[in-house]
């Protein structure tokens, strides 16, 4: 067996989708090549951008900032990186160190923010509560509340996550699935607001299976936090993604056609389905917001948060 | 004929149960699905129908948690 690129017989990933073969330094330069493919077809990156990371320090956030670099190092673009700390024991303090760490390596600025500061509760104090609507729906709107922040306070004309293809793919389903038509407007590589206070967000590994990311960190020798997060079990995308994850044993390229059928239709999903938000203000804490308050002010108000 | 497995804290030496006993055979028998996990032979990375030689140190990277 030998890599399909240069030769080498020392092979480290057999694709199932193509069949094709790659050696270690070759399947390194396909994933970067490929995300930067992505950013270049979708406009993900203008000159002069600041982009802020949002760094849990996983494989995905490494990875987005690690190749990001490249950019910045060739004077594209600037970067920093924020940290949430969500206040899950035994879990979260291992990613923060580590985002601490490659924030330090590449000298970008970067801040740790957690709930406890921001919001005087912690995720794992919420889930002690009778009356808690899941893990992840709190996770989700304070984490990017938190971001949103902080994308304004460091000046950034963009943020950029590490969605992968699985990710996606699982929230394309997940939507459809559910009927949340107005969600499935919002999926996609860029995704810009009208209200100007929510910064652009670009998602650079959108189109890299989850898989292949794990096998670049460890290829790369790059340190991430490999930790599953204590409450992943209860969540409905876990059970969506082991059934596309079936799928896709006997159908390889099953992800691939998920997400190109969703592009196809997703400017006609925009056109149709997306609807007009009034643009408000939260009236407890100014942010943008539909409503008389925005999500995390209605969550922290239901759970007795001040 | 044994190999040492390094999987997260475990440390242990297995024995080689048939000639041409690969990786994925191994991930089988631990039940892990190869979706989510690296496999390293000597300190390098391999795919998964790497046969496994006596002394061989293998190590499982675990790479997806689901979360």
């Amino acid at each position: 067996m030998k890599c399909s690129k240069c030769g080498n017989p020392k092979v480290i990933i057999k694709k199932e989708q193509s069949g094709q073969l790659l050696c270690k330094d070759c399947f390194i330069e396909s994933i970067e090549k490929k995300v930067k493919k992505t950013i270049k077809k979708e406009k993900l990156l203008d000159k002069g951008d600041k982009v802020l990371v949002a760094l849990s320090g996983g494989k995905d956030s490494v990875t987005t900032l690690e190749i990001l670099d490249t950019f910045r190092q060739r004077n594209i673009i600037d970067i920093c990186a924020v940290t949430v700390d969500e206040g899950i024991a035994n879990y979260r303090q291992g990613g923060v160190d580590i985002a601490v760490r490659h924030a330090q390596r590449l000298g970008i600025k970067h801040k740790v923010v957690s709930l406890k500061d921001e919001y005087g509760i912690t995720l794992d104090e919420i889930m002690q509560r009778d009356n808690h609507k899941g893990s992840c729906t709190y996770c989700g709107v304070f984490r990017r509340t938190i971001i949103n922040k902080a994308a304004r306070e460091m000046g950034a004309t963009k943020i950029a996550t590490g969605h992968n293809l699985d990710d996606e793919v699982q929230g394309i389903m997940m939507n459809y699935l559910e009927g949340n038509t107005d969600n499935l407007t919002k999926l996609g590589a860029k995704t810009e607001s009208k209200a100007e206070e929510f910064t652009v967000k670009i998602k650079p590994l959108r189109e890299i299976p989850e898989r292949e990311i794990g096998l670049y960190v460890v290829a790369k020798d790059l340190e991430v936090h490999f930790d599953s997060c204590p409450y992943a079990q209860q969540s409905f995308r876990g059970e969506v993604s082991e059934v596309i994850n079936q799928l896709s044993e006997n159908h390889p390229t099953i992800k691939y056609s998920t997400l190109r059928g969703y592009d196809k239709i997703k400017g006609i999903l925009k056109k149709e389905m997306q609807k007009e938000y009034n643009h408000g203000r939260c009236e407890r804490c100014g942010e943008p917001s539909a409503n008389r308050l925005c999500k995390a002010c209605s969550f922290l108000e239901e759970l007795g948060c001040d | 004929m044994s190999f040492l497995l390094k999987f997260k804290d475990l440390e242990e030496q297995r024995e080689i149960p048939n000639e041409n006993y690969t990786i994925k055979d191994l991930l089988n028998e631990l039940e892990l699905s190869a979706q989510t996990i690296v496999s390293k032979q000597n300190g390098e990375l391999v795919i998964e129908d790497t046969v496994i030689n006596e002394d061989d140190e293998i190590q499982l990277v675990q790479i997806i948690y689901g979360g």
